[in-house]
């Protein structure tokens, strides 16, 4: 299907152009275009003509909506009871929580009014008063805690079988909640857990009464929630959710302004799988907001009167993991010449048409427990070359890279999405004498291969959406321990005692400074011993009709229409 | 035997093969010929077997393939515990032997209940019965788009054979089996949606359009109930990627056609029939179309058998939501029960396809029986 994807985004960039030939010309530009592909070499260069016809699109008559346009369909408008980015989507903007995030990484209080920690293991939510559900009701403590039982109580779910809630996993280490008064709840947890208020934004509340008058089959087919909109109807599949402005809403978040009911009276969320035909759909102004757009149809789409780009960084970043246990990547000087030998600049360029950030280790720089020294490595051919030297690897006769009469030869795997970031890479790696080829997989296949050690290097990605370590550190760079989560993205068999008892006591250490101190370490030493050659972080994309104001991409993903308006 | 009695034989099949089945019954029964009525309803009650292998070597199959539905579910990234895993894994019985899986696998499905999906948490029916309109209503349009083009280009390039119109219609034949769906998909959605707009660009219904859902069939509920503007929507929705499919398809059916007539075109009863002095007119529709038509069946049904599937390019082009995008989802994401009964679907539409195409031939050579 990701091959699929990539043809069709390069057919949509002809077609474009194509389509425009055969219309009347309302404004032409002609004009040069040099288009560099990372394929071979990185220099390649080829010269275009283009001829750009444009037409302003607007919104089709008649249309009463704000529409949405999402590349898969929620799986299930359960807030309990998913692990699926889209359907956090649409759910949260039916339904508040107790904290809220902005369009990046800062938490803000939203139902609750205020909150503290009792002691290290014990946090306390006072509620704010006022806050009434969509069927009129006020919500209360209650409902909150009728929310986190369902969520974390073995087996809470009963429909269609009995089942644990799916984002329990998102707040593990909660082991009770329990109502004081009408407006204050208490959580209890098994241990400090310094991330709690960056994970409770992924929970919304759902009102007691409202689930155990419908049950839960009564709620996915028709939420209820605080949030500033109400529900209206679902298409089959959950291809189209229509919802309406709640009139009676509390206004949201204090702190991220503006305050009060939501600017559109009706939105809806749309579901066109396809990119080039999400991007057709905006330009033939049937839908007002695109998410998802590629890096490389974004010059395209800026050309476009009448649309709208913004950007903003993913939480995504991607690293070429380098297999430690196994030559030549045992031998650190190896995996830090590779470091050096990548032009990260020049990917970000390329690869992602600058819309990308260069990565300075282990942490993207938007995480909040990112270490601001680490500066990413230096593109440095000369110092990849002196390393590689010293590790035994001289240029032979055709100038590749030899150590012992053998050449330095192995294979990149990834995923049919980073092809072109792999290939770019494989360039700048035979630029210094290493020959690298890639190999794409399906990711299912490739795991277990990479946790066994059996590949040389894997180009790929990890989702930080928490911007907090854990979930992250423990993860990617914490040794692999079989049977347990630590290490469970951890593909190059990086193992280091410290870092590991690093990770372990981050998870726990609730002082921020403290904490900050204990990953600085941490990240240092993974920058130092260089398991992975750190990439970049790309940025989310999202395109707009001009009559769209007051939007903004965000940087978990979340497209919140509350703040939405159409002139 | 009376016309019935099998029907009872039968009471713990799924519905879908009961309903399809007393269809046939009902309406070969009414012809008056009970003997060919038995004959199928035999065929589709022989379809539960070979559902059932289908199935099982599906099971097997697809849990041999490498990939772990619970570590695709869980993702790259987020904080996962393994107490989660762990129940995940327990909730759908994958810490169980195959053989247990197969077995409850096999209990539960005789019940008519094929599990529930691993990524979407709903029945497995459910969502394959909720998908499977969308899917015949791209079927129907395809089909009746390839006819429309196939038949006149079959026939006309077969009596004008070797003409500057024959010679066009197979070179277009050929661009149409090569052109790639998705290729010109988005051709004819950038020429008529976003250029010209006189089309939409995706979906099954513009938003806004109030529209009673009865059958899940869009055309068909919009005339139900008498809402022309839904009617004129749904239509136009369904054009492009009707197009799209059926022009692929028209090609293949165009070409068969064209050899078959050109080969029953030069048999004697055909000379025979100009000796007589029947008209040219005569000669092509009624002696040689009809029987250069028994191949064409044949052909048209595979392809029948292959739309009903759903093709996931199409789908995924024009956000089209049908069985093809399920299936391809539910692949990636290794969710075992949902292809299990997808197999299973494809599996009774083939055979059933089959049958029809035979009972078709019946009619188009009374020598051929069932």
């Amino acid at each position: 299907m990701n091959r699929v994807h990539v043809i069709l985004t390069s057919v949509l960039a002809l077609a474009i152009w194509l389509a425009a030939c055969a219309a009347p010309t309302p404004q032409v530009v002609e004009k040069t275009v040099v288009v560099e592909k990372p394929v071979e070499k990185i220099v390649e260069k080829t010269v275009v003509a283009e001829r750009t016809v444009v037409v302003p699109p607007t919104p089709v008559p008649g249309r009463d909506a704000l529409i949405v346009a999402l590349a898969r369909a929620p799986a299930a408008l359960d807030p309990n009871d998913h692990r699926h980015r889209e359907a956090e989507t649409v759910i949260r903007n039916m339904y508040d929580g107790l904290v809220t995030r902005d369009t990046t990484s800062g938490v803000h209080l939203e139902i609750a009014e205020s909150y503290r920690w009792l002691d290290e293991k014990t946090l306390e939510f006072k509620l704010r008063k006022g806050v009434k559900f969509h069927d009129g009701t006020e919500m209360k403590a209650d409902d909150v805690v009728f929310t986190f039982e369902r969520t974390i109580k073995p087996n809470a779910i009963e429909y269609p079988q009995p089942h644990t809630a799916a984002r329990k996993g998102l707040i593990e280490p909660l082991t009770a909640i329990e109502k004081k008064d009408d407006y204050t709840v208490v959580m209890k947890f098994t241990a400090p857990w310094p991330p709690a208020l960056q994970m409770i934004v992924h929970h919304q509340i759902v009102s007691k009464a409202y689930v155990e008058k419908v049950g839960t089959k009564g709620l996915i087919e028709k939420p209820m929630g605080t949030g500033p909109f109400k529900f209206v109807s679902a298409k089959t599949g959950l291809e189209e959710v229509v919802l309406e402005r709640f009139d009676a809403y509390y206004g949201g978040a204090p702190t991220l302004a503006p305050v009060g009911k939501a600017c559109v009276a009706k939105a809806v969320f749309r579901v066109i799988p396809e990119t080039s035909t999400r991007v057709a759909a905006l330009l033939a102004g049937e839908v007002d907001i695109i998410t998802e757009v590629p890096a490389e149809l974004v010059d395209t789409l800026k050309k476009v009167p009448g649309i709208q780009v913004k950007t903003v960084p993913g939480t995504r970043p991607l690293w070429m993991e380098m297999n430690v246990n196994q030559a030549p990547f045992n031998d650190v000087r190896v995996r830090q010449a590779l470091n050096y030998a990548v032009d990260k600049d020049l990917l970000v360029k390329k690869v992602y048409n600058g819309l990308a950030k260069p990565l300075g280790g282990p942490l993207m720089p938007t995480n909040n427990f990112a270490d601001p020294n680490l500066k990413p490595y230096p593109y440095d051919k000369t110092k990849a070359l002196a390393l590689l030297k010293e590790a035994g690897w001289v240029p032979g006769p055709d100038k590749m890279l030899v150590k012992d009469g053998k050449p330095f030869s192995f294979v990149i795997d990834t995923q049919e999405v980073t092809r072109s970031l792999a290939e770019a890479l494989a360039s700048m790696f035979r630029d210094i004498g290493i020959d690298a080829t890639v190999r794409i997989w399906e990711y299912s296949v490739l795991r277990p291969k990479l946790l066994a050690g059996e590949r040389q290097a894997f180009v790929g990605d990890w989702g930080d959406s928490a911007f907090d370590p854990v979930g992250h550190m423990e993860a990617k760079w914490h040794s692999y321990k079989e049977g347990s989560t630590y290490g469970r993205g951890n593909f190059s068999g990086y193992a280091n005692a410290r870092v590991d008892k690093l990770i372990r006591d981050g998870e726990t250490e609730n002082d921020v400074a403290k904490r900050k101190a204990i990953y600085y370490e941490a990240q240092k030493l993974i920058y130092d011993e260089a398991p992975a050659v750190f990439l970049v972080l790309p940025e989310a994309i999202e395109a707009a009709l001009a009559r769209v104001q007051n939007w903004q991409p965000a940087s978990d993903s979340r497209v919140n229409l509350h703040d939405v308006c159409v002139k | 035997m009376k016309d019935h009695e099998p029907m009872c034989q039968c009471a713990n099949v799924p519905n879908v093969t009961l309903k399809f089945g007393a269809l046939v019954n009902w309406h070969i029964g009414s012809l008056g010929k009970p003997m060919k009525a038995i004959k199928i309803l035999e065929r589709v009650l022989a379809t539960i077997p070979i559902m059932f292998a289908v199935a099982i070597v599906v099971f097997f199959f697809i849990r041999l393939t490498p990939g772990d539905p619970v570590d695709i579910m869980l993702g790259r990234g987020g904080t996962v515990s393994q107490r989660e895993i762990e129940e995940l894994r327990q909730q759908f019985h994958l810490d169980k032997p195959l053989e247990i899986q197969l077995w409850y696998f096999l209990t539960d499905a005789v019940r008519g209940n094929l599990g529930y999906s691993y990524i979407r948490n709903r029945p497995v029916t459910d969502l394959l019965m909720e998908r499977l309109p969308a899917t015949i209503e791209l079927t129907v349009g395809s089909l009746l788009i390839s006819l429309l083009v196939a038949l006149p280009i079959g026939v006309l390039s077969a009596v004008r054979q070797n003409s500057m119109l024959d010679r066009l219609s197979m070179a277009g034949a050929f661009l149409g089996i090569s052109m790639p769906g998705f290729w010109l998909g988005i051709i004819l959605i950038l020429f008529f949606a976003v250029r010209l707009q006189w089309l939409p660009v995706q979906g099954r219904l513009s938003y806004g359009i109030p529209l009673q859902e009865i059958t899940g069939f869009y055309v068909l509920d919009s005339l139900l109930t008498g809402n022309w503007r839904a009617l004129e929507n749904s239509v136009r929705h369904l054009l492009l990627p009707s197009i799209t499919l059926g022009l692929a398809v028209a090609a293949v059916i165009a070409r068969v056609l064209r050899s078959s007539m050109l080969e029953v075109l030069r048999s004697d009863y055909i000379k025979l029939a100009r000796a007589k002095g029947a008209s040219e007119w005569d000669v092509v529709m009624k002696h040689a179309l009809r029987n250069a038509l028994i191949p064409t069946v044949t052909v048209v049904g595979l392809q029948v058998g292959v739309l009903l599937s759903g093709n996931m390019v199409v789908e995924t082009v024009f956000g089209w939501p049908g069985l093809g995008r399920l299936v391809v989802e539910a692949i990636f994401n290794r969710d075992f029960p949902l292809i299990q009964g997808a197999v299973m679907l494809y599996a009774i539409t083939f055979v059933l396809t089959n049958l029809v195409v035979d009972i078709l031939y019946t009619y188009l050579n009374p020598k051929i029986t069932l």
